[in-house]
Formats: structure tokens, sequence, C-alpha cells
């Protein structure tokens, strides 16, 4: 308990940080010491070709990858300077604070959509909130409230898929976290959702931090502050090649890897 | 008039659906290909006083076989023939298989019926001997206690075979092909070895005499393995995603699996407990070594009862035709019971329907 409140005391954004982080899965080193600091209020896009370590990176910041069977780790990942890997913190006060968006919309089909909202205060134990207030306010930030206002008692997956994706973000929203992680949230949706699913991005920016990952480098320039690229190179393990201001990285890349992958020259 | 409209609101035409396009020389090849060679066949058999089965196989198939692959090499040609053979031997043995069905069914349901009456699902067998008059007697008695024997089985097994589902679906224990192992020898296992082990170890070691639960413990070994194997595939075809999802929100474990993974997973559940129940509900042999009969209405589950598939036994080593028809009646009492099982199960589990392998 004590851990949560640590986790949790700080309300709003907070800074997030990774030190030399290393994953393994199995005997594959597929991360190799990645460092990144994330300003708060900023959105941040983790860019690279595929199989570049960029979705298990962003899993090891609220430790969604020990899930993964094999998986290992080492570094350090500090949500306002305190490690979520000390030894006296539990992964599920981890992802209290920090929430994850998937690259598949995920609602959960035995639920209405006003309960998908709730879901995450239900499964967490929690008491003691005004859901129809929280439902409207969650479902409003995550620019849905709108549409689907009338029919918050129909089942979540009556929704299309772009609505569903909005809903899965309400859900995190709903749990107030601090930052907040997409792993190719848009990937699967048309351009029409995934402009209002920008839109949202950048309005959630003002009360919270984003860890972005995407495949669509005109959505990286849309979106985010900061972008950093990932490389796995000839079986090494993947690495930031370069990390910086998102109109640096795309436009006077330090890197010249980072130049021919941002200009389309591979990837 | 229609050229000076301007804008004409455009019409819907019927789709065309080619599947139902039909070529009427073809419609007349497929009519003919079937027909002539059943008319040869009835011919044949009838001039010549074939029985049944030789004229069906020996006839009637070859013929069937050659009309088809004519038909079919004159429609779409040499590969047609092919085409017509697979069609022909599906047709055949699916049709197979519907008859033998069909007639067991059939001799039950008929034979049965002229058995049913209120009186005989609702007395019992006091005083009733083998050839007492059917007017009189019945399987009350046998209903409730097949019912106690099989509900006791049935509240012990689900929650158990469900939490093996659950260590086996839900966990990376190393220890999980040893149990998945051990449940494919479970279900191998013959029902009256269960009824022996349980006759051998509680009965004659006179820890208790023929007792309803000794049917209960008897019938466990055998439920299981179904209910177990139903109910993983069932967890298994819930989206990971789903699991994920509800972890990613900061849930514990057990919390996720209760309120996501086992609502979604709800239909297959009632169908893991109903094929269990559908397993040993017809039981004989074990329940023979442990329960062993009675005349009486009973629901005292420690002492000998009645049950269904143990009366049809009974009678059906008489050979009076009073008893076989007793028989025949209890069978088809087994056999409604299970379908009202089904159907109420059904109905319940379908109340609000999710259906998670349409929307994928």
């Amino acid at each position: 308990m004590s851990a949560e409140m640590a986790l949790q005391e700080q309300v709003g954004a907070s800074s997030l940080r990774s030190e030399d982080v290393n994953v393994w899965f199995g005997e594959r080193h597929v991360l190799g010491g990645v460092s990144l600091d994330f300003q708060p209020n900023q959105v941040t896009a983790l860019i690279g070709p595929s199989g570049c370590g960029k979705s298990t990176y962003l899993r090891t910041l609220n430790r969604m990858h020990e899930l993964i069977p094999g998986a290992g780790f080492a570094g350090k990942v500090l949500l306002d300077g305190k490690d979520i890997y000390g030894s006296d913190i539990d992964p599920v006060d981890v992802r209290l604070a920090i929430g994850m968006v998937f690259q598949k919309p995920n609602p959960f089909p035995t639920m209405t959509i006003a309960e998908n909202v709730l879901a995450g205060l239900k499964l967490s134990g929690r008491r003691g909130y005004d859901a129809n207030e929280l439902v409207e306010t969650s479902l409003r930030r995550a620019s849905i409230w709108n549409e689907v206002k009338d029919r918050l008692k129909d089942p979540a997956i009556s929704l299309s898929g772009g609505q569903q994706q909005r809903l899965c973000i309400a859900r995190s929203l709903a749990m107030s976290p601090e930052v907040i992680l997409m792993d190719e949230p848009c990937s699967a949706l048309d351009p029409g959702s995934t402009r209002r699913i920008e839109e949202t991005i950048v309005e959630l920016s003002d009360s919270m931090t984003i860890v972005i990952v995407t495949h669509n480098m005109q959505q990286a320039q849309r979106v985010a502050h900061n972008t950093a690229f990932f490389l796995a190179e000839d079986g090494n393990p993947g690495q930031v090649v370069e990390y910086g201001r998102t109109e640096d990285v795309f436009n006077t890349p330090s890197d010249s890897r980072t130049n021919d992958y941002v200009n389309g020259h591979f990837g | 008039m229609t050229l000076l409209n301007p804008s004409p609101t455009p019409q819907p035409r019927p789709a065309i659906e080619p599947w139902k396009t039909k070529n009427p020389i073809n419609t007349r090849l497929v009519v003919a290909a079937s027909v002539i060679p059943a008319v040869i066949a009835v011919a044949l058999t009838a001039i010549f006083q074939l029985a049944g089965p030789i004229g069906l196989i020996l006839v009637f198939m070859p013929l069937q076989i050659i009309a088809a692959g004519a038909a079919g090499v004159r429609i779409y040609g040499r590969k047609g023939f092919a085409d017509a053979m697979l069609i022909i031997f599906t047709i055949f043995f699916s049709s197979l298989v519907a008859v033998l069905l069909l007639s067991v069914l059939w001799s039950v349901i008929s034979q049965g019926f002229k058995t049913i009456s209120p009186q005989f699902l609702f007395q019992n067998n006091k005083y009733i001997s083998a050839t007492t008059d059917l007017a009189y007697g019945g399987v009350g008695h046998a209903i409730i206690g097949t019912l106690l024997v099989v509900g006791l089985t049935t509240l012990v097994t689900v929650p158990l075979g469900v939490a093996i589902a659950v260590y086996l679906t839900e966990t990376r224990d190393r220890g999980r092909n040893v149990v998945r192992t051990l449940l494919q020898a479970l279900s191998g296992l013959p029902s009256v070895v269960a009824g022996l082990f349980v006759y051998s170890a509680l009965i004659v070691t006179g820890i208790t005499g023929y007792a309803g639960w000794a049917g209960s413990l008897a019938l466990m070994p055998l439920m299981l393995p179904t209910v177990a194997r139903v109910a993983e595939e069932a967890l298994r075809l819930v989206p990971m995603e789903l699991r994920t999802g509800a972890l990613a929100l900061g849930a514990p474990a057990y919390r996720a699996f209760f309120m996501v993974t086992l609502p979604a997973a709800k239909t297959g559940l009632v169908t893991a407990c109903l094929l269990g129940v559908a397993r040993v509900i017809g039981e004989t042999a074990p329940l023979l070594l442990t329960i062993n009969s009675r005349n009486e209405t009973s629901i005292d589950l420690t002492s000998p009862m009645a049950s269904l598939p143990t009366y049809v036994y009974q009678y059906i080593s008489n050979s009076y035709d009073t008893s076989i028809q007793r028989a025949w009646g209890a069978a088809l009492v087994i056999l409604m019971l299970v379908a009202i099982l089904f159907a109420t199960a059904r109905l319940i589990s379908s109340g609000k329907k999710i259906n998670l392998r349409k929307r994928k």
C-alpha cells in the first residue's frame, strides 16, 4: 500500500526516465542499454523499423513485458525518481500509475460501454467514485462522449474500430494515470479515426506524459514533441540511434541512419 | 416518359446469386444421374431376390458412382469426375452415420413411447415384479436417484474441472504437461474400473454400504476429464488481448480472471458442464457396483439408491415382455432428461448472447 501511495503521491503529469534498459527473450538480447528521459506534459514518439524493440521497450515502462514468457530485464525505470522495478514495488501499482493503450482495440466484450470505462476501477478494487460523472469526463476527454452518450448501456463491441480504440483510451483515462503508453494505437484504424485519436493525444498532453510507438512518420511529426529513433542492426540488440526534438530528428538528423530512415530509404 | 426524366431514381435489382443460377440441361442430367441408378438397383434387387444391404452396396453404389461420374464429366469435363466422386462419397457416408443415429433414436422413441405414461414417470418400483402389468409402477424413484447422484457428481466435478482448466490455460507452471497427460489417461479409464475402485476401497472394506454418494464418487473420475478439457478449450478461445488489457489497467491476476476472462468464456463453460453430465448420466457399470438398486423412492444418499441406467439393466436382464418394455421406457426417459437439461442450459447461457467467435 505504501508503494502505491508513493507512486501516486504526485498528481498530474510526471517525469519518466529509463536508465540503461536491457531486455532479453530467452537467450536473445533484444534491447541494449536504452536510456531515455521523457519530459512531463510532452508527447514522445518511438519510431523505427519492425523488430527494433520499440514496442518491447514501451512495455518495460509499465512492466507489461513481464507477461511474455522468458522475458529478462536489467536496468532502471524511474517514475518521479522512484524505480518501478524496486523490490518493494508491486507491478500492479505500476500499471495503475502508467496506463497503456494497445495496437488492437480490446474493449471487454461482456461489458457495456459505461462498464468498460469503469472496468479499471472495478478491476483494481477502488471505491468511492461518482460513476456517472467519471464515465462522462473520461469519455469527453477521449472525445467520444457525443457519439456514445445515448447508448452507454450498449455492448462495447457494437462500436466501430475507431470508437472502440477511443473507448479503450477513455478506460485508461478513468484511472487518472500519470503516464499513458500507446502501442501503435492507430495502425488498425482508418484515417478519420486516426485524426480524432491524434487530436485526443495532443489535448491529453496538457495533463499527462505520453509515449507513443508509431510506424507512421507523419503521425510522429503531427503529435510528438520529441522523437526517439530505434534501430537493431544485423543481430545486435535494439538501441536508440537518435533522440531529440521532433523537428530536429526529422529535418536535421545528426546520424546518417536516422536520415535514411525518416526519408524512407529503408524500413 | 422515362427518357425525359433527367435523374431517374435507381431501382434495386435482385442480387445475382451465382450458386443459385442453374443450367436446365445440367439440372436434368443431375436428376437423371440420381434417379436412374436407383431405379435400376431396385429393379435388379427385386428380380434377383437380393438382400437389401447387398443390393445397396454391390448394385446401387457402383451404378451411382458411374452415373455421377458420367454426369460430372459431361458437365465440367475431366475435373468434374473427382468432383462427382467427392460429392457421392460425402453424401453416402454422412447418410450412413445419420441412418445409424436415427435408427437408434427411433427404436428408443418408438418402443419407449408404448411404455411411457404419467404414472410411469411418477410411480416407483415397489411391489412390482418382472411380469406386473405396465399399468402399475414406474421410474419416478430412478429419476430422482439419477438426478441426485449425477447432481452431486456435477457439484463436485465442475468446480474441480474448471479449476484444472484455469491452471492449464492461465498459468505457465511446469506441471501443466503432467496434468494434461494424466487427464488424457483418465479419459480412457473404463467406467467399470472406476466403479470397481470405489467398490473395493469403500464397500468391501466396510467403510460404507451401497450408497448414493459412493456412486457419485465413482462417476467423478469419468466426468472430470470431459469437463476439464472442454473448459480448457473455452478459456483458450478468449483472446489474449483481453487479459493483457485487464492487467494493463492495474488489475490483480485473480480479478482480471473473474471479471474479464471468465465472463467471456461463459458459454463454453456451460457447454463443458453439459458434456460432462451427458458423459455420466447413462453410466451403468459404476452405479451397479456402488449404489446397487432400490425399489422405493429415496433421497438418502447414504443408502442404496435407484437410478435410470441400473433400472434399465435390472429389467433388461429378464426376458418377459413387460420387463423389456419397462427398460425401453426408462431408456427413453434418460434421453428426455438429457434433452431437457441441454435445452435449459442453452436457454440460460444464451440469455445475454455475445458471440465472441463471430466478431473477430
